[in-house]
Formats: C-alpha cells, structure tokens, sequence
C-alpha cells in the first residue's frame, strides 16, 4: 500500500512569462485563503451588526469581548506600550487567519498554512517590521552597528539570527501543520488496511464485502485530530502572534 | 490535477498571501476593531456623563439637605419661641382672672356683709319696737292708769337704753 502526501493542487495556471516569479498557480491554498478571509469578514460583519451602547445583545458582548481580549493580549506582549496598540489590527488578522486556515482542515479542505508560501508570507511581513522597529529605535546606523556586537568576528552569527528570525517562524508553523497532515494521513491508511485485514476474517462474501470499508477509520482519527488539529491550530497561531509582538517588542528596546 | 511540491516557497502564491494578509488585515479594522472602539468609546462616554450628572444631584441633593436642616432648626427655634410666649400670655391671663376672681369674691363679700349688718339692724329695731310696745302694754297692765304718752315714750326708750345695748 503506497500512501502519498502531496503538496496543494494546482487549479489553474496563469501564465505571466515574467522571469523568477514564473506562472500563476491558482492552487488549493490561495482558494482555502480566500474561503477563510470570506468567513472571518463575514463574521466579523455578522458579529458587529446593530451595535448599541446600551442594553446590547449576546453576539455584540462577544464581538466585544473579543475585541478586549486581543488588545490585551498586545499590550500584555509589549509591555502596555501605547505606540504598539497600532499592531492590534495586524494581529487580529494574523492571529484569525492563522487559527481559521489550520482549523479548516477539519471540514477535509487543505489548510493554506500546509503551503510554506503562506507562512513565509507572514514571516517576511514581521521580519521586515521587526526591522523597521530595530532601525526606529537604533538609528541606521545603530542598526548594522548591532551585527558587529559584541565583537567583530560574530557579525556572520548575528546576520545568520537575524535571518533565522523570519525562517524560524515560518517553519515551525508549516512544519507543525504538515506533520498533522502527514500523520493523520498515514493513520487514515493505517486504518483502513487494519479494517481491511480483521474484517478479511470474516469467512464467505460478507468478508469480502466489509473488507472493503475501512469502517475502522471511522471516528478513531477524530481523537487524534484533537490534537492535531485543535491544539496544534491554537498552538501555532497563538506562538506566531506571541513571538511576533515579543521580537517587535524587542526590536524598539535594543 | 496537477499538484505543487510539498516543500516549497512558489513566489506568487508568496506575494498573493503577502496581499491576503494586508487585507484581512484591512477588513478586520474596518468590521471589527473600528466600530467595536466606536461603541465602547460612545458606551464610556456616556458612562462618564451619567456619573457627573449623578455628582452633580448628588452636590444638589447634599445643598438641599442642609438647607432642609437649617430650615428645621429655625422651625424648632420658632417654635420654642411660640411656646414660650404662649405661656407666658397664659400665666398672665390667669393671674389676670385669680386676681379679677379675688376682687369679685372680695366686693361679693362685703356686700353680703353690709347685707348682714343692714338686715340686723332691721331687725334689732324690730325687736326694739317691739320690746317698746310689750313694755308699754305691762306697764299699762302693771300701774293700771292712763300715763302720758310723751313720758311713756321717754321712759320706754330708757328702758331699752338699759337693757342693753344690742351691739
């Protein structure tokens, strides 16, 4: 039994001709994309309908709540600092892009987080912020002055961090939603060629017929997706919004 | 249908995501975060209006206590005042009647007394006349002879001269 995990499916290819960047590939993860980015708007719209000051009703409570909640959690990040109440937007959506795209593997579409593109997306976006936040607060000149600290001879180590900054990011998500795939595919396989083999038992058509359902990979792998999905979904987006604020937090302190 | 490496960094799905991801966050700042701060900032505002107008009534409410009070204290002065002064007009007045009653009692008495003596008087001349003629008629009887009536009256009157004096 031969079981293959693949990359996102290609829909469609636009042919641009421009060298480097290649084609355009409508693929499964720009599609998932833009399915989440419709369901977080759409809920964020559904969420803010008929706001009142007073008297308000249960969806506006948690429209609300949600709202505090993701300001405190960028403050409580950079340390209350007024000037990074800014990021509360970029983080919304980081984090909401982030969570939704892992979790929506669960509907059996791809998750666009199992695409690295999208993650180092988001990584290049808080690297170069990270950047802009270091050369604000060092100067220019203070900024490539930092590589050669503390001493000469470690400025190819400290360019080497700083690009591992953005990478590091990047991989430890894709690597963990990728993992979920990887394994929950090899336990789907796994499954059904148990199902295949102990209902192969049964004697006469019956075995013959039943050995044909992987009936086994039927509720099992949602105990495990518990995890794979559901906590490392949380995990990953929650570690990329928290590193994010902490290494822009950082950036303004050096 | 074909499929993209597992692995791999395509660079249009890279700047495609790059887009994506400036407007999510875009659209989040406008459905969301924008008019969830409006309300909250409207819901504060008006909290803080609701509690000046409550500080406000309240300094109102303090104002009009303590003019209540200073009011109740000039009442109860006036009152006292009022009490005092009604007593006072009312020990007067019944001094006024003890003293008006004792006059009375006073001149009822020596009119009963004058009375009195008047009507003894009266009576002692009564008795007198009396006496006066009972002499008259024993004597008569006693001398058996007609006797001046001028000496009569003389010698009667010395008679009741000397029986005494009535008072």
């Amino acid at each position: 039994m031969n079981i293959s995990v693949t990359g996102p499916r290609i829909f469609y290819t636009i042919h641009t001709g421009i060298p480097i960047l290649g084609d355009f590939n409508i693929t499964e993860t720009l599609v998932v994309s833009w399915i989440v980015m419709i369901i977080i708007t759409g809920l964020c719209i559904y969420l803010t309908r008929d706001l009142r000051v007073e008297n308000i009703s249960k969806r506006q409570a948690v429209a609300e709540m949600l709202v505090e909640t993701l300001e405190n959690f960028v403050s409580n990040n950079t340390g209350g600092k007024k000037q990074f109440m800014k990021l509360v937007p970029f983080i919304g959506a980081l984090f909401s892009t982030s969570l939704l795209s892992n979790l929506i593997s669960l509907t059996g579409l791809r998750s666009p987080t199992a695409d690295l593109s999208t993650e180092a997306a988001w990584a290049i976006v808080v690297f170069i912020m990270i950047t802009a936040e270091k050369i604000k607060s060092a100067g220019l000149g203070g900024y490539f002055k930092g590589f050669t600290e503390p001493i000469f001879v470690m400025t190819p180590f400290n360019i080497l961090s700083e690009l591992a900054t953005p990478i590091g990011m990047a991989c430890r998500h894709f690597g963990n939603i990728l993992s979920g795939i990887v394994i929950n595919g090899l336990i789907y396989a796994a499954l059904a060629l148990l199902s295949n083999k102990v209902l192969g038992l049964i004697p006469g058509l019956v075995g013959d017929f039943l050995s044909n359902i992987p009936i086994f990979s039927v509720g099992i792998p949602a105990f495990l997706s518990v995890y794979f999905d559901w906590f490392t979904g949380f995990m990953q987006a929650f570690i990329f919004c928290i590193l994010t604020l902490q290494y822009i937090n950082n950036a303004s302190e050096s | 249908m074909q499929t993209q490496d597992l692995v791999t960094i395509v660079p249009w799905t890279f700047i495609a995501q790059i887009c994506n991801l400036f407007i999510q966050i875009f659209l989040i700042k406008k459905f969301l975060i924008k008019p969830i701060k409006e309300v909250i900032a409207k819901r504060h505002a008006l909290a803080t209006e609701e509690l000046d107008k409550a500080r406000r009534t309240n300094t109102e409410a303090e104002q009009i206590k303590s003019e209540y009070e200073s009011n109740l204290a000039n009442a109860k002065d006036e009152a006292a005042t009022i009490i005092q002064t009604a007593n006072r007009t009312a020990i007067q007045k019944s001094d006024e009647i003890i003293a008006n009653a004792n006059k009375e009692a006073a001149a009822i008495r020596r009119k009963a007394e004058n009375d009195i003596a008047l009507e003894r008087k009266s009576a002692v001349n009564e008795i007198k006349d009396e006496i006066g003629s009972m002499a008259l008629d024993i004597a008569e009887k006693i001398i058996e002879r007609e006797v001046d009536e001028e000496d009569h009256k003389k010698l009667i009157d010395e008679f009741i001269e000397n029986v005494g004096d009535v008072k």
